[in-house]
Formats: structure tokens, sequence, C-alpha cells
């Protein structure tokens, strides 16, 4: 009947222009291929193979961006980017040009064996793996390839969390693939139960498309999907690092190779968030906004709150590091909690300044823990001195993610809390001003301890590598343009991903 | 029309089909709770070998009753994986180790027992609350399945070696299974492609990271990872 | 054919039935095991010489035991003797007496006689008897629960918790057999029986180890035709423990639907073939397992709780 209708109409591709189109299909293909093959490459190949295609792939994100502030682009049945993708692809784009550039001055350091070799051509395939799943994440139109993607990412990260084969790091990987796992056994529970309720408006042919669920609105059975909300929040919300289920957060990040931390914090964790956000999208379409608002709302200020009382006693650098990215995981929930369309378009920016920013901060704790040898922030002293170019970045970096002006994370988080006092959560949004400043303490006194301290006088000054400070600044560029003055065709990409988030559009 | 059916259940007795399907379903949650009996490891991996043929045979008891044909292919596909390679990959990885005996969990066994009701019964109702129906199956066998997930989930906390966490993770997607049989018997072969894409995987990841740990190790026991923390 | 039996008589047969054949049917058990094991073993008419025989004995009694002590033994046949009148033993139509107690009079009526056989125990001084009887209340009180949960099963499938409606329940159609809350609360009764008819993997019938002796050494201090007495209460206990799992849950079939004798015969016939069938189940677990630790019984009756749970939380949802 009417059903019918809706699934014949969302099934028609928009034309797409030609360049659309492309760069769908590059962001689709190139990462792969390039994956496949770093196993059987030189080193010096698959490091230059590995940034071109992270230049390019950041170009095909940037050139979605106009295609997709006005309408959606969908490339066959399955592949569909809207403004809320394109948001996530521009921050994945992003981190694999800066990591894959950073990476070749961190593997220049260690020595030239056979087996070091082996190592980074797996670090590589992984690498490129990993960027291609979850630069497909945000493409795929069906709920069900969504979860397949972000369950290819729990992989192939596990796998490089792995990688260095240190005790550390094999209990990482083994919680981080264990609480994941579960997790998204939990998530595809909340997958199941989508087709359910989607499959008695829709019919039994379903296949978990994401529009026609929309387009269904309130006729999709209640209860069964109030049940996909919480299992699906719960579910991704376990990658995605929200309170209580984030315990494997830390460690994972703590253990793995310095570029991958980036990746994961900036990256992975924000294409779990955006599984959450597809559901919200469908929660408010059919319950409307006040039951997933309500069941956001707790998690967010949980892990805010768990987050900020880490941070103020955290003796370990990448952890700090790591316990951050809980607090703006929850900060972004608490964001779309509030709903208004202000605060959503600052949930979107806040994902991309907050990928450049923590891709930056792990980075610069990388060139730290490299020239100290050592993760205890204890042992860091004096950054400032020693490291002329990664101690000054990586202090922007920290102010960067304690949301000081002028960086991008200053106008996203204000956008939020201006959205939440325009929807008159003012409780919420004060708890939220308060518990931000709690961590930025934290964050600030680590900060101080290691960078502007006095310098202990065995080391040398000097930075250990070019490569480990360009992708550094060109992070620090970005938030200050996503800070100052974010281009005109950004702006409208976030609005109208914030209208899609809050179903106006 | 079979929510009708369905319905007549509460009241008198359900149908031989209906009663054979929720019994199968129980069988699969009580070997759930046998694995948590179970000291032995190999026996262990036995008793996810049986719970994943219950689930099949339910999977062909559903596909011959609603006529859907399709789910014959899921079966002979997950049969083929569930009962035969996961088994395999464990005991190989069993095979090279000393100590087969499960590490005594954080609780007692009678204390996890009880433990385990009380998280079943809970999933039970819960989901019986929520009355949520099927087109294939009754809503006894929704509630089995939750709770099959919601212990499997206790397994995974109170056991302390690698084999016994990741057969529980097994035996949860032997639970999540279960459910998509309930709810979404007719589902379309993207959500099938999902499934056996997870235990694929799954059992990949898994070999290797026990392999790893093993390597490490010398032990099978997670009892030692305990350096991570704060 | 020939006049019907008056139906008091059918009464008073079905307690004769259960007092006259309860030893031959420990006496076949007792034979199954030892061929099981290889041996020829005692003749199945051994327990009725040795009741004959115990009842030629002279009767002692510990000294300071009180009239108690005595008087346990003849409470606790007569409790096994007035079970029969409740439950299905012969016929499928309800008797009389039937309706005089309900699956939970019954069983109060098997632990009273339980009660008073373990009070005659500690009355003796005797450590044995008294670890055994001390031992049989604690892991009584494990089982305990689970038959309680048995019985809600039974309510809540027959709306009464009338033995005779849960077997025309069972027998009213093959949909009621398979569904789960029955199987689960059969299973559990049976766990159940193992336990109280002091069976392995819980105790071992025959030893003469009394460490892991739990039921039989209660009996220890009595002697004479009193102890023949609690001899013949125990085998009486078994053989209605077998009838309520046979005639009421596992297989209600081959029970007189009428009152002529030659049905009631039949029925006497089936009776007597399912008591020995589930005896030999019996017997060969018997032989199959070990002996568990006394620690580890209660594990044992937890599984058997888990199963009893489980039947209930079934049928709470419908469709169980």
């Amino acid at each position: 009947m009417i059903v019918g209708g809706m699934a014949s109409a969302a099934s028609t591709p928009s034309t797409a222009s030609t360049a659309a189109a492309t760069a769908i299909l590059f962001l689709l293909v190139a990462p792969l291929i390039i994956g496949l093959v770093a196993l059987r490459l030189p080193i010096g190949t698959c490091q230059a193979l590995t940034t071109a295609t992270g230049a390019l792939s950041f170009a095909a994100a940037i050139t979605l961006v106009p295609a997709a502030a006005e309408r959606d682009v969908t490339v066959g049945h399955y592949v569909r980017a809207d403004a809320i993708s394109v948001v996530f692809l521009l921050a994945t784009g992003f981190l694999y040009l800066t990591v894959a550039a950073y990476s070749i001055g961190y593997l220049r350091q260690d020595a030239r064996t056979p087996e070091f070799t082996r190592y980074a051509r797996r670090f590589y395939a992984g690498l490129n793996l990993f960027a291609w799943a979850m630069l497909a994440a945000p493409l795929m139109s069906s709920l069900a390839l969504l979860w397949i993607a972000i369950e290819v990412t729990t992989v192939i990260s596990a796998l490089l969390v792995a990688i260095e084969d240190t005790d550390g790091a094999v209990e990482a990987a083994w919680k981080y693939v264990l609480i994941a796992s579960a997790g998204l056994g939990i998530a595809l529970l909340a997958t199941v139960f989508t087709y359910a309720a989607g499959a008695r408006v829709l019919g039994p042919s379903y296949d978990l498309a994401i529009t026609p669920l929309l387009r269904a609105g309130a006729h999709v059975p209640h209860t069964a999907t109030r049940l996909t909300f919480v299992l699906a929040v719960l579910g991704y919300g376990t990658k995605a690092g929200l309170f209580p289920v984030h315990t494997w957060l830390p460690d994972a990040h703590s253990e793995a190779p310095t570029p991958v931390s980036a990746l994961l914090s900036g990256s992975l964790l924000a294409v779990s968030f955006y599984a959450i956000l597809r559901y919200y999208q469908v929660g408010t379409a059919v319950l409307g906004p006040r039951f997933p608002q309500a069941v956001l709302l707790v998690f967010g200020v949980s892990s805010l709150l768990l987050a900020a009382l880490y941070l103020l006693d955290q003796g370990d650098l990448k952890r700090l590091l790591a316990y951050s990215s809980v607090e703006h995981i929850g900060i972004m929930t608490i964001g779309v909690s509030f709903g208004a369309p202000v605060a959503l378009a600052g949930v979107l920016l806040h994902v991309l300044a907050h990928a450049a920013a923590k891709g930056n901060a792990f980075m610069g704790a990388g060139v730290l823990v490299r020239k100290y040898g050592s993760k205890q922030v204890s042992a860091i002293r004096g950054g400032l001195d020693l490291l002329p170019w990664s101690g000054p970045l990586l202090l922007m970096a920290v102010l960067a993610l304690a949301a000081m002006p002028p960086f991008g994370i200053f106008r996203s988080e204000f956008e939020i809390v201006a959205g939440g006092f325009a929807s008159s959560r003012n409780a919420a949004a004060a708890v939220l001003v308060i518990l931000v400043t709690v961590a930025f303490l934290g964050l600030s006194a680590a900060a101080n301890r290691m960078l502007l301290t006095r310098a202990p006088a065995t080391l040398p000054r000097g930075e250990p590598s070019t490569w480990m400070v360009i992708p550094v600044v060109a992070g620090i560029v970005a938030l200050v343009v996503l800070g100052v003055d974010p281009p005109g065709h950004l702006v409208a990409l976030l609005s109208r991903g914030a209208a899609e988030l809050g179903g106006l559009a | 029309m079979h929510a009708a059916q369905v319905g007549a259940v509460a009241d008198g007795a359900p149908s031989v089909f209906t009663g054979g399907a929720n019994l199968v379903a129980v069988i699969v949650l009580l070997l759930e709770f046998g694995m948590f009996r179970q000291a032995l490891l190999r026996d262990q991996v036995r008793l996810y070998a049986a719970q994943s043929s219950a689930v099949c045979a339910l999977t062909v008891i559903v596909a011959a009753a609603r006529h859907l044909p399709e789910l014959y292919l899921l079966a002979a596909l997950s049969a083929a994986l569930k009962v035969i390679a996961v088994p395999v990959v464990l005991r190989r990885v069993l095979r090279g180790t000393q100590n087969e005996i499960a590490g005594s969990g954080a609780l007692s066994l009678a204390s996890t027992v009880l433990l385990a009701i009380a998280v079943a019964a809970f999933g039970f109702f819960a989901v019986g609350r929520l009355g949520i129906q099927g087109p294939a199956l009754p809503k006894t066998a929704l509630g089995v399945a939750i709770a099959v997930v919601l212990v499997a989930f206790v397994l995974m906390i109170v056991r302390r070696d690698v084999v016994s966490q990741s057969v529980g993770f097994f035996s949860l997607e032997n639970g999540v299974s279960l459910a998509a049989l309930v709810v979404a018997a007719q589902m379309p072969l993207i959500l099938a492609v999902a499934f056996l894409f997870d235990l694929l995987v799954a059992v990949v990841v898994f070999g290797v990271l026990i392999r790893f740990h093993h390597g490490r190790a010398e032990s099978l026991s997670t009892a030692e990872l305990t350096s991570l923390r704060g | 054919m020939s006049a019907a039996l008056p139906i008091p008589a059918i009464q008073v047969l079905q307690v004769l039935t259960v007092a006259c054949a309860s030893p031959g049917v420990s006496g076949s058990i007792a034979k199954v095991e030892a061929r099981l094991q290889g041996r020829r073993g005692p003749r199945i008419r051994q327990p009725y010489f040795d009741l004959a025989k115990l009842c030629r004995k002279e009767a002692l009694a510990p000294e300071g035991a009180s009239w108690f002590f005595l008087a346990a033994p003849l409470v606790a046949v007569t409790c096994y003797l007035t079970v029969p009148l409740l439950i299905p033993v012969l016929t499928s139509y309800p008797l009389p007496l039937g309706y005089m107690g309900d699956i939970l009079g019954g069983g109060f009526i098997l632990s009273l006689a339980s009660f008073v056989v373990a009070v005659a125990a500690l009355e003796t001084g005797s450590p044995y008897a008294q670890m055994g009887s001390s031992r049989a209340k604690t892991f009584g009180a494990i089982t305990e629960p689970v038959v309680l949960f048995v019985v809600f099963t039974v309510a809540l499938v027959t709306g009464t918790d009338l033995p005779y409606a849960l077997a025309a329940t069972v027998r009213s159609s093959a949909s009621q057999i398979i569904r789960p809350a029955h199987l689960l609360a059969a299973a559990a009764l049976f766990m159940v029986i193992l336990s109280e008819t002091g069976r392995i993997p819980v105790e071992t019938h025959t030893g003469t180890n009394e460490f892991g002796m739990i039921e039989e050494a209660r009996l220890f201090e009595h002697s004479g035709p009193y102890f023949a007495l609690l001899k013949l209460g125990s085998a009486m206990k078994q053989l209605i423990l077998f009838i309520i799992l046979g005639n009421v849950f596992i297989a209600p079939w081959g029970l007189a639907a009428t009152t002529r004798p030659a049905d009631v015969a039949l029925a006497i016939v089936a009776l007597l073939a399912k008591a020995a069938g589930i005896g030999i189940v019996v017997a060969v677990i018997d032989n199959s397992f070990a002996k568990l630790r006394l620690f580890k019984i209660t594990e044992f009756a937890a599984g058997a709780f888990l199963l009893a749970v489980l039947g209930v939380f079934t049928l709470y949802l419908g469709g169980g």
C-alpha cells in the first residue's frame, strides 16, 4: 500500500553528479586495494602510496561537501551519502592523511631488520584496511551493512592494537576484542529488532535501509523501536566509549602504536557514534524526540562525569588522552540529547574538531613518549624546552581539547551549550559546563607538569623527525580554521546535517 | 493469522510446533547453563557445538514449518561454521596446552548459577513484558534467546580463561541467532550475511588473539591480565 | 463381562498394590544392577525374604530412647500407605478419597514420614544415624523448593494441583507432552527422585561406607519387625515416587478407565511394567556415574532447581 510506494520511492537513486559518485567509489575501493597489496610492497612504496591515498581520500571527502550540503548522494542501492555521513568522512579522511604522514616518521626510528619489514608491512596493511572500513561505514545505506562495516573496524583495529606483541598490547587487544565483540553482539540484536519492527510496515523483504524507515515514521511499532534504540546505544556505545561500557578504551588507546591510537580516538569512536546517530534518527522519527534524548542524556552525563574524574588523577599520558576521548564522546552525546538544531550542528562540528585535536594530541604525545622513553606523566619534564615544535604544538592541542578559543572545539562546545539553553535544558547544560571545566583542570595540570617544567639535563634538544611535526601543524591549522571561520560549504553541510538529525530534512 | 496462533498459546496447551520449538529453545538455554557447570574446556567446546546444532535444528524446523527455503541454506552454513569450524579451531588451541581445566571463576559455582538464573529471569520477563511477537516462533523462544544472551554475558564475566571467554562470546552469538529466528525469520540476505560474517570474523580474531596470548603467557588463563588499570 | 468392582475395593487395591509390589521393584532394580555389573545378583524376591526374616527377629531399642523411637516406623508406614489413596495408581478416574489431598498434601505426608524417621534417628544417640538424618534434612531443604516449583508448574498447566487432573491433561494431546514446561518439570522431578531414593549420583544405595550414607544411615539402630517396617517404607516411598513420575508425568497411559476387574488387572500389570522401566533407567544411571562428593550434591540440586525454575518461566510467558 503506502508502504510499497515508499520503498520504491526510496530505491530510485537521485541523479548523483559524476564527481560525487567517483569520489564515493574512490573512498570505497582505493584504501582497500592499498591495504591488500601492502603486504607485498617495499616499505617506502607503502608509505608513499598510503599517504597519497590518504590525501586523495580527504580530497574526495571534500568534493562531496557541496553536493551533500544540498541533497543525498546515492550510488547504486546500498551506498548513500548524506550530510551526516560526509561529516564523518571528512573526519576520517583528515586523520587518514595526517596519520599516514606521521607514520613515516614514527616507523623510521625503528631498526631496518627483516622483522621490522614484516611488522611495517602488517602495520600499513592494517592502517589502510582500518581506514577503509571507517570510510565505508558512513557510506552504507543499510543498517545491516553499517553493522558489518563497524564489525570490520573492530577486527582490524584489534589486530592493530595487538601488533606490537607486548604483554600490555596483547592484554589490551584481548579486552578490546572481547568487550567490543560482545557490544557488537548487542548491536546485532538491535539490528535484528530493527528489521522486525521495519518489516511490520515495509514488508518482509525490507533490507534495513534507513530512508524508508525514517519515512514510515510513527507507523513502525513503538515498543520494538524503543528496545532497539536502547540496545543500539548500549551496543555501539561500547565501541564509542560510553560509560559503563568504555572499559576497553583506555587500555587499547594506551597500548596501540601511536598512529593507531590517533585513528582509534579521533575516527573509530566517531564512526561508532555515527551509528548511534543513525539510530537516534530512527528513534526520533518513530517515537518522537523525548525518549531517545532522555536515554542519550543519561549515557552522556555519566560518561562525561566518569571521564572528568579519571582525568583529574591519571599518571599515563596516553590513558589521559583516552579518557579525554570518553569525555568528548560524552559531550557529543549530551549535545545530541539537547536536540536543538544549533546543538546538533555543534555536535557535528565537534566530531570534526575533536578528530583534529585528538589526532594532534596523540601524535604530539607520541613524540614525547619517543623522546623520553616513557608514557608516564611523571617521567616527562620540560617538553617545551626540549621539543621546539612538538612541545608548543602539544600545548595547543591540549588547549584545543579544553575548548579554548580560537580552536574549533570552542565553537562547537559553545554551540552545544547554547543549544542546551535554547531547548531549556538549563540544568544539563550547566552540568556539562562544570564537568568540562573539571576535565580541563585535569588535562591542563598534566600538560603543565610535562611541558612547562624544567627539562632534565641528560636529554638533547631537538625533534625526532620532521614527519612527526608536519601533520600536527596541519591539524592546528584545521582547528583554527574551524574555530575562526569555517568555510561556507562546510557550514551549509553542518546545518543540513543538523536538520537531518533533527528530522527536519 | 500468526498472531492469533501465538495468542492462543496463553491459555491451554500450545500447538505441537510451538511446544517443540520452545523445547529446542529451552535446550539451547540449558546447554548454556551446562557451560557454567563444565570445568573441562574440551567439554565446554563440545557443549558449544551441541548448542549450535540445537540452534541449527531450530532453524531447520522453522524453515520446514513456515516454508522459508532460504533458511535451509543459512542452517547449513551456520552448522558448517558453528558445529564444525569453531570447535575445531578452539580444540586446536587447546591441543598445545597443558591446563585444560577452567580457572575457577570469580564466584562459586552455586552462586553463579543462582546469579545466572536471576539474570535469565530478568531477560525472560523483560522481554515478556514488551510483548514483541515474531511471525515464525512463539514469544517464549524470544525470552529464552535473550536469557541465553544474558547468561553468556555472565559466563564471559565470571570465567578467567581465554577459551571460556570466547566460548561465552560464541554462545552469545547463538542467542542472538535464536532471537533473530523468532523476530526475523524471513530476514533478508543482507542480515543473514551479517550473521555469518560475525562468526567468521570472530573465529579469525579470537583464534589469532588466543595464539598471541598463549604465545606470551604460556597459559590460557586471563588471571594475569591485570597490568592495565585506572 | 463380569460385574464392576466396587469403588472402595479399587481404592483398597491401590494401597495393596503399592504395599505388595514395592519390595519386588526394589528387588528387580538390584537384579538389573547386578546384571549390569556382570554378577548374577540376588533373586527378585529377595527383599520379601529379608522382610520375613526381620519380622521373626527380636525388636530392640537403644537405651534411653523414648516411645517415639518405636512409634516412628509405624507412623512412617502409615504415611506411605496413605499417599497411594491420593494419586492415580490404577485408575484414570479419580477415586473418592483422591480428593482428600492434592500434590502438596501428598508431599506433606511424605515429608512427615521422613521427619519422624529422622527424629527417631536422633533419639538413638548413634553418631551415624544422627549424621544421616541431619544430612537428609539438609539436602531435603534444597530439594524441597524444586518440588514446590514442579508443583507450581503442574498448577499452572492444569489450573489445579490434583495429580489426576495433570495426568488427564497430559493424556489429552501430544502437544501437552512436548511442551517444555512439562518436560522440564518431569526432568526436575526425576532428579529429585534420584536424590530422595538415595541413588547415584547422590548416594551409594548398596554400599557399606557409612560416611557417604544419607538415607540409609538413619535406620541403623532399628531392628526386628520395626526395621522391616522401615525397609518396607523405603521401598514404598520409592514406588510411590515412581508412580507419580510415571502415571502423572511421563506415561499416564494404561490406567483403568472403567471398574471392570480385567481392566484393573491390566492396570496393575502396566503399573509394574512402568515401575520396572523407570527402575531400569535408575539402575543404568547408578552404574554409569560416580557418586558426587558430598559438597557437590548442592550442585546436583541446583541443576534440578534450574530445570524446575525454567519450567515455571516458560509457562509464565505463555506457550511453555
